[in-house]
């Protein structure tokens, strides 16, 4: 275990921003960024789960019927399989320490897989509610629920999953540009990883938000 | 750190050897001429003049469109305009003042310019993100703007569901831009707490930032902690406007008044948003003219951490009468109070400062005064129609309107234009003319006064805001009103006057103010890092004009 | 310096290296409170199923948050950032329902559990494009009498 702290310099490092007071506190500058960016994600999300509750409360039949004519075996699989991704992520930050460069590629290309796979499941789920007809609002045509707030549960339903996959999609371009960096340059390493570390960062907050979402949307 | 040669000594007069440096260190303005060089800077200073310049020129077009309104309201029939258009002026008016004004004035402008060099810092952690958050802000601005050309929208600049959601105005083009420039105030709130947290100089603790430094931090909480709501409300809203998803619609199980949750979660913490910087701008104002230090630093530091925390508990006042339950209106209306705690304390830590002070009466100072009395006579009156029972008629009246313009204009506003003169010698390095300066701020706060306590009459008289036409009565206060927008007006047109004047010919100075503030320690204005040199320390506390010890024998009580 | 010993800190934690074993700990963890939430989501609990699936995705999100975001070896600030923006989700959700809770109940949306009005007819109505009935459903006999 390399656990000694390694001063800047002896191994090729990331450039220092001449205005920083040093590399230690530019990267808890940059930690500390991320972590207000996730912050506001956080909150993003916090508005639809605030519409949900407040539904939810209101109508917690048509929640209950509404959430059983999802496909759970989708949702479950979909749950593991960015858990999984998670995990991936986490080892892509795990090896750029120990600076082994291809198995930080090979991680986040794994990941990149997985959270195509994530949203190919996801079509196939949109596509059948669009086929039978539990659509948000006005677009809802659904004979089996028939009950008030019906059509709410699907807007609600819609827009967060939507904003989720978009986080996705925004997730996948932040990590395929770390991948690109690892296979090609190939520098990160113990005194240099930031930029998988945020990246991944960022993933596992797109992680943590479906980790809500699945027990909201699937299991009420 | 190397004890700095090139910067003063501490205790010395600030910046006098720094400025014979001038010929060799060329200053943030002169570092680079071009356009490009302006337009793809990442200096903050930079950064912070050309917010000033759209800044300034939206609030240019924000004051066109009150003065539209009060010219309209000169008669209780039609006027100027028809009634629809008088709908989508006022609209524009809050939309223009609101988003793209105040809330980036103070943080983006002078926050931006200011940080670095009251922390010691060469610039904000994150200077490309502010150069982004720059763009961000004219593509959102943009967005708005071409929506109000193309119409423009009418369901007043908050937007409320079901109406937002049904009207034929142009709406999903404003909200999508008010969208965007959430997140530009969220990437100047982050850069702002990092920096704060990281780029700290030496010697300069939590507790000896200025205090400019603690109500922009606090204000950076409120941005990065309440925009993203509204940024996903006004998707929402805007989705429900062109697809009628039913979010918020009645006849299919969705309540507006969640809406109005929402919205306020973000909005009423934006009044803090918009108010505490111009606290921070009177705190620093307050002690460099009353050349004493600040009374009670650790209140007014703790207070505008308070101000933004509470600020957050008391979004309910704005929906008594709106079907919100009873219960919840009692508690958000106990909260609210609390708000009046912590801004009384500022008022009387400054109270305190100016009381035995040797109080120097140039044109801060005097926005100084009028700032103290709009924030008092605003607050007070926010206290009023924070409680229930007295809400429940003055709601949706005059009243609230000059309550809440006696804020936004009469604090922030007053606050915008003493940062303004108090920092032009800093930003420009030179000097405007004093008594143009106070014949403007004499306009501005009588101006002021002119128009919005009519309002006040007139709200507590019975008429109900964004109307069109009122009742023949109320014909003299609306009169008395326009008046002193006019006024208002003019004070503005002098101040553009004199300091485009002064920009041109204005004398070289340095620190006209003598101020001890950490940013006054490097030359006016600024070389490009900020300072020449090694990084100067900081052994004074901020706001240090008297030493105690030494006061003790003249003065019994500092 | 107390912000240079922040970092100083906070940069030797994150040194510190952790084997993969961790990570896999973790995930083997997350994915049997996954079965376990959809175990207990499929018996449908009448009362306080949401609840529990809401306490087993928490000690999910700890989990990620404190491992996989490593903020167990972060310090101060972050944690603070962290532990801020869940208190005001918490903070806006509950003053929202606490809303909807004590609320007078013909203020409540028609046809909720908390209203006393009929619901607007979601089958009906197909011309007004109201209520997303399709030409083809009949009317349920759903409506809420009053």
């Amino acid at each position: 275990m390399s656990s000694a702290h390694v001063t800047p310099g002896s191994v090729p490092g990331p450039k220092l921003a001449a205005h920083f007071a040093s590399l230690e506190v530019q990267k808890h500058a940059a930690r500390l960024g991320m972590w207000l960016f996730l912050a506001t994600e956080i909150l993003l999300f916090a508005g639809l789960f605030a519409c949900y509750a407040a539904y939810r409360f209101l109508f917690p039949e048509a929640w209950a019927a509404s959430s059983r004519s999802l496909d759970l075996t989708m949702g479950t699989i979909n749950t593991v399989v960015l858990i999984t991704s998670s995990f991936t992520a986490a080892m892509a930050v795990h090896y750029a320490k120990e600076g082994k460069n291809a198995m930080v590629g090979h991680m986040n290309v794994l990941t990149l897989l997985m959270a195509v796979g994530f949203l190919v499941i996801k079509f196939f789920e949109y596509k059948h509610k669009f086929h039978i007809g539990t659509l948000p609002g006005r677009y809802y045509f659904y004979e089996g629920i028939q009950l008030p707030g019906a059509p709410l549960y699907f807007t609600v339903y819609f827009a967060s999953t939507a904003l989720h996959a978009l986080h996705v999609v925004i997730g996948m371009t932040v990590l395929a540009f770390a991948t690109v960096r690892a296979y090609r340059v190939g520098d990160f390493n113990a005194n240099n990883y930031t930029q998988v570390e945020l990246g991944s960062m960022y993933w596992h907050l797109v992680d943590l938000v479906w980790i809500f979402l699945f027990p909201m949307l699937y299991l009420v | 750190m190397t004890p700095s040669s090139s910067i003063a000594a501490p205790g010395a007069v600030p910046g006098h050897e720094a400025h014979d440096d001038h010929g060799h260190h060329p200053s943030y303005l002169t570092d680079g001429t071009t356009v490009k060089s302006w337009l793809l800077t990442v200096d903050h200073k930079r950064i912070g003049i050309m917010y000033m310049v759209w800044v300034l020129l939206f609030f240019l077009v924000g004051g066109i469109f009150a003065l539209l309104i009060r010219i309209e309201l000169l008669t209780p029939g039609p006027t100027i305009m028809d009634a629809m258009t008088y709908n989508r002026v006022f609209t524009l008016h809050g939309v223009v003042m609101i988003f793209l004004f105040m809330i980036p004035a103070i943080p983006s402008i002078f926050g931006n310019f200011l940080l670095p060099l009251m922390l010691g810092a060469k610039d904000v952690a994150f200077p490309r993100l502010n150069l982004l958050s720059l763009y961000v802000y004219l593509a959102g601005a943009g967005f708005a703007l071409w929506g109000m050309l193309n119409g423009g929208l009418d369901t007043g600049w908050t937007f409320y569901t079901p109406y937002s959601a049904h009207t034929t105005t142009t709406v999903a083009p404003v909200l999508f831009g008010a969208f965007i420039i959430g997140f530009s105030s969220i990437l100047t709130g982050m850069n702002f707490i990092v920096t704060t947290h990281t780029m700290r100089a030496p010697g300069i603790t939590w507790f000896k930032m200025p205090l400019m430094v603690w109500a922009l931090y606090a204000t950076s909480c409120i941005q990065v902690l309440a925009t993203p709501v509204i940024g996903l409300l006004l998707l929402l809203v805007t989705a429900e406007n062109l697809f009628s998803l039913g979010m918020f619609d009645v006849a299919r199980g969705g309540d507006p008044v969640l809406f109005q949750h929402l919205f306020w979660f973000y909005s009423h913490p934006a009044v803090y948003i918009m108010v505490l910087p111009a606290f921070g701008v009177m705190s620093e104002i307050v002690s460099a003219f009353s050349r004493k230090n600040i009374f009670g630093y650790r209140a007014v530091a703790y207070s505008s951490l308070g101000i933004a925390f509470v600020g957050f508990f008391a979004w309910g006042h704005h929906m008594f009468v709106s079907g919100q339950s009873t219960f919840n209106a009692g508690v958000f209306g106990v909260l609210t109070m609390l708000v009046g705690v912590f801004t009384a304390i500022k008022v009387f830590n400054w109270v305190g400062t100016v009381y035995k002070g040797a109080v120097e009466f140039s044109t801060p100072f005097a926005y100084f005064c009028g700032f103290l009395f709009f924030t008092v006579f605003g607050g007070m009156t926010g206290i009023a129609v924070g409680t229930v029972s007295l809400d429940v008629p003055w709601h949706d009246t005059y009243f609230v309107v000059a309550h809440f313009h006696f804020i936004m204009v009469g604090a922030t506003i007053m606050a915008f234009l003493a940062a303004l003169h108090y920092w032009f010698p800093k930003m420009f390095g030179k000097m405007y003319h004093e008594g143009w300066g106070l014949v403007s701020a004499a306009f501005i706060i009588l101006g002021f006064n002119a128009t919005f306590i009519p309002q006040f009459l007139v709200g507590n008289a019975g008429m109900p805001r964004r109307y069109y036409e009122y009742p023949e009565r109320f014909q003299a206060l609306n009169v008395a009103s326009t008046a002193g927008a006019s006024l208002l007006a003019f004070g503005f047109i002098i101040i553009a006057v004199y300091l485009t004047y002064a920009l041109i010919y204005g004398e070289r100075v340095d620190n006209p103010w003598h101020s001890k503030g950490y940013e006054w320690l490097t030359m006016s204005p600024p070389p490009t890092h900020n300072f020449i040199g090694p990084q100067p320390t900081y052994p004074e506390e901020p706001h240090f004009y008297v030493d105690p010890k030494k006061a003790e024998g003249e003065v019994s009580d500092v | 310096m107390a912000i240079a010993n922040e970092s100083h800190q906070e940069e030797h934690n994150m040194q510190e290296h952790h084997g993969a074993g961790r990570y896999v700990v973790i995930w083997v963890v997350l994915l049997v409170l996954t079965l376990v939430t959809v175990f207990t989501g499929r018996m449908h609990l009448p009362s306080f199923g949401l609840l529990l699936a809401l306490v087993i995705a928490s000690v999910k999100g700890t989990l990620v948050a404190l491992y996989f975001m490593h903020l167990s070896e972060h310090r101060g600030a972050n944690r603070l950032v962290f532990g801020v923006s869940i208190a005001f989700v918490v903070l806006l959700i509950g003053f929202t329902l606490m809303d909807f809770g004590t609320r007078f109940r013909l203020a409540n949306p028609p046809g909720s559990q908390y209203s006393d009005l009929q619901a607007v007819d979601i089958g009906a109505n197909p011309t007004e494009g109201r209520t997303g009935g399709h030409q083809q459903i009949q009317k349920q006999g759903h409506e809420v009498h009053e």
